[in-house]
């Protein structure tokens, strides 16, 4: 699913954010990306789904050239990709099933398609019942599912969540994770930075270590 | 592509809804430019058609000297014959002049009536056919005889004419700068509107570019958004202007008449209606892709 290779990236060309990363992501494979604030992850998520350029090497998602990629074809990479953030970012004026059918709407689905995908995208992270609420009415644990039924509604091959239980206590959390889980068991591809002791302790994925721009270890 | 025209107008009336105040100001500022552009620009219409009649009954009358020879008359009469520009043309003599303006003036000056003598030459009227060049063909003609045996002068208003016309480049001149400068004064105002409504937006306009939105499907509703407010303005102006022709024809009939005698009040003209509705089409386009692409710029999307 991912193939990066001998990856570079810096701001104005002097400090350096990533340093020579190499990786391989399998498809349907659940990893976790770690490392200590600063160390680089939400660079490398920004340049996964194309929001960050890089000054060296070469990065394929799910076949495409993330270097090579016109910018005004940036959404066919993100069409693959369904992003999960750890401030959620979910529009206020819109309600929980609106905040869901937008991803929808975005890629132009009938509005039956729309309607029908955000239904089973809420029923399955467990959210039918607040499908009329608003963003401010939920608490973080349900904003953070409806985040994740927004990333899951296009049916992407690859799920990037960056600290997705970073605002949430120790029992949301695994909620949280175990959706993620349930996603992976149906053939997605998950990458889920975290530095999380608690989870990386409990839950034995492949880690991704990243630590002031350098991966450590791919075990 | 129904489907995305559909979306991009909903997105924008949307737009419009939750920005509702700023649309308003930016349309009512662009009306008011417009307004104050459309109001020359009617001045310039009618002065130039006030200016056309006045060309219409422009003759040239040719002096000629008390004691010009049949010879020269017969010289002069071949000249008017062989130019196709010409007419008609009629002979007024020191006789019918006198009597002409004694007519004319008897009631005005009992002291030129009074005058024992003719002071008037017999002239030539010449009457030029009604063509695009009309003026120039009289001023050659002017020249070429200007110089002949038995001619004392001639006149056609050249004069005012000339005045009138360096008056008209002017007031076009005028247009035109002040037109420029609402141009680039109204773009930046269609341009920040578009800022802050992006602005105000900007977490959905992000959003909608990671889910994997086109460039055309964020920006369409944007442009459509400042199009809408530059072709509002240059409406709204056009039926203002419409109401104050209607307004200043209805009230001021009568004077109109005799200023511009017979000659009617005119609208803008179709032309310049096109021009005001798609210079507010260019600047609502112009300002929002100034402002999207910007915008786009910034967030590493462009």
């Amino acid at each position: 699913m991912i193939k990066a290779f001998n990856l570079y990236k810096s701001y104005g060309g002097v400090s350096s954010v990533l340093s020579d990363i190499s990786f391989e992501v399998q498809d349907g494979e659940f990893v976790f990306l770690t490392g200590p604030s600063g160390a680089g992850k939400t660079t490398l998520f920004k340049i996964l789904f194309g929001w960050e350029k890089f000054d060296k090497g070469q990065i394929l998602v799910a076949g495409i050239n993330v270097g090579k990629l016109n910018q005004k074809n940036l959404f066919l990479l993100r069409r693959k990709i369904g992003i999960v953030f750890q401030d959620y970012k979910l529009l206020a004026k819109k309600s929980v099933f609106e905040n869901v059918a937008f991803a929808q709407q975005i890629i132009g689905a009938d509005t039956k398609t729309a309607r029908s995908k955000t239904w089973n995208a809420l029923k399955s992270v467990g959210l039918v019942k607040k499908k009329d609420s608003y963003p401010s009415q939920l608490s973080g644990g349900e904003q953070q599912r409806v985040s994740i039924a927004r990333a899951m509604v296009n049916n992407p091959d690859l799920i990037l969540a960056d600290e997705p239980t970073g605002n949430l206590d120790s029992e949301i959390s695994k909620e949280i994770l175990g959706l993620f889980e349930k996603m992976n068991q149906q053939g997605k591809t998950i990458i889920l930075a975290t530095h999380s002791s608690e989870i990386l302790r409990e839950k034995k994925y492949r880690r991704l270590s990243l630590n002031q721009g350098k991966l450590l270890q791919l075990n | 592509m129904s489907l995305f025209i559909i979306k991009t107008i909903n997105t924008t009336f949307s737009n419009i809804k939750s920005n509702r105040q700023l649309f308003l100001l930016s349309v009512v500022t662009n009306f008011i430019a417009f307004f104050v552009l459309g109001l020359f620009s009617l001045l310039f219409v009618n002065l130039n058609v006030f200016f056309s009649s006045w060309d219409n009954h422009v003759q040239l009358i040719v002096y000629l000297e008390d004691n010009i020879s049949n010879t020269d008359k017969k010289k002069l009469k071949l000249l008017f014959d062989a130019n196709d520009e010409i007419e008609s043309v009629d002979f007024v003599s020191r006789d019918q002049a006198w009597a002409r303006f004694q007519n004319e003036f008897e009631m005005k000056s009992n002291f030129i009536t009074s005058l024992k003598y003719n002071p008037l030459p017999a002239s030539y009227v010449i009457k030029f056919k009604n063509d695009k060049n009309r003026l120039e063909n009289i001023k050659k003609f002017s020249l070429k005889i200007k110089d002949l045996e038995g001619i004392e002068s001639f006149e056609y208003g050249e004069k005012w004419i000339s005045r009138f016309e360096q008056f008209m480049i002017l007031l076009r001149g005028f247009i035109l700068a002040f037109g420029v400068l609402l141009f680039s004064g109204m773009t930046l105002i269609i341009s920040n509107t578009i800022k802050f409504s992006i602005h105000t937006r900007k977490d959905e306009i992000d959003l909608m570019s990671l889910l994997g939105a086109t460039h055309a499907s964020i920006k369409a509703p944007l442009i459509l958004e400042g199009v809408m407010q530059g072709i509002l303005g240059a409406f709204f102006s056009l039926v203002g202007i419409k109401l104050f022709y209607t307004y200043i024809t209805f009230k001021f009939q009568g004077s109109l008449d005799s200023i511009f005698r017979g000659v009617d009040f005119q609208f803008l003209t179709d032309p310049l209606i096109f021009s005001i509705l798609s210079t507010g089409i260019i600047i609502g386009i112009l300002g929002s892709f100034l402002s999207v692409n910007q915008f786009l710029d910034s967030r590493n999307l462009e």
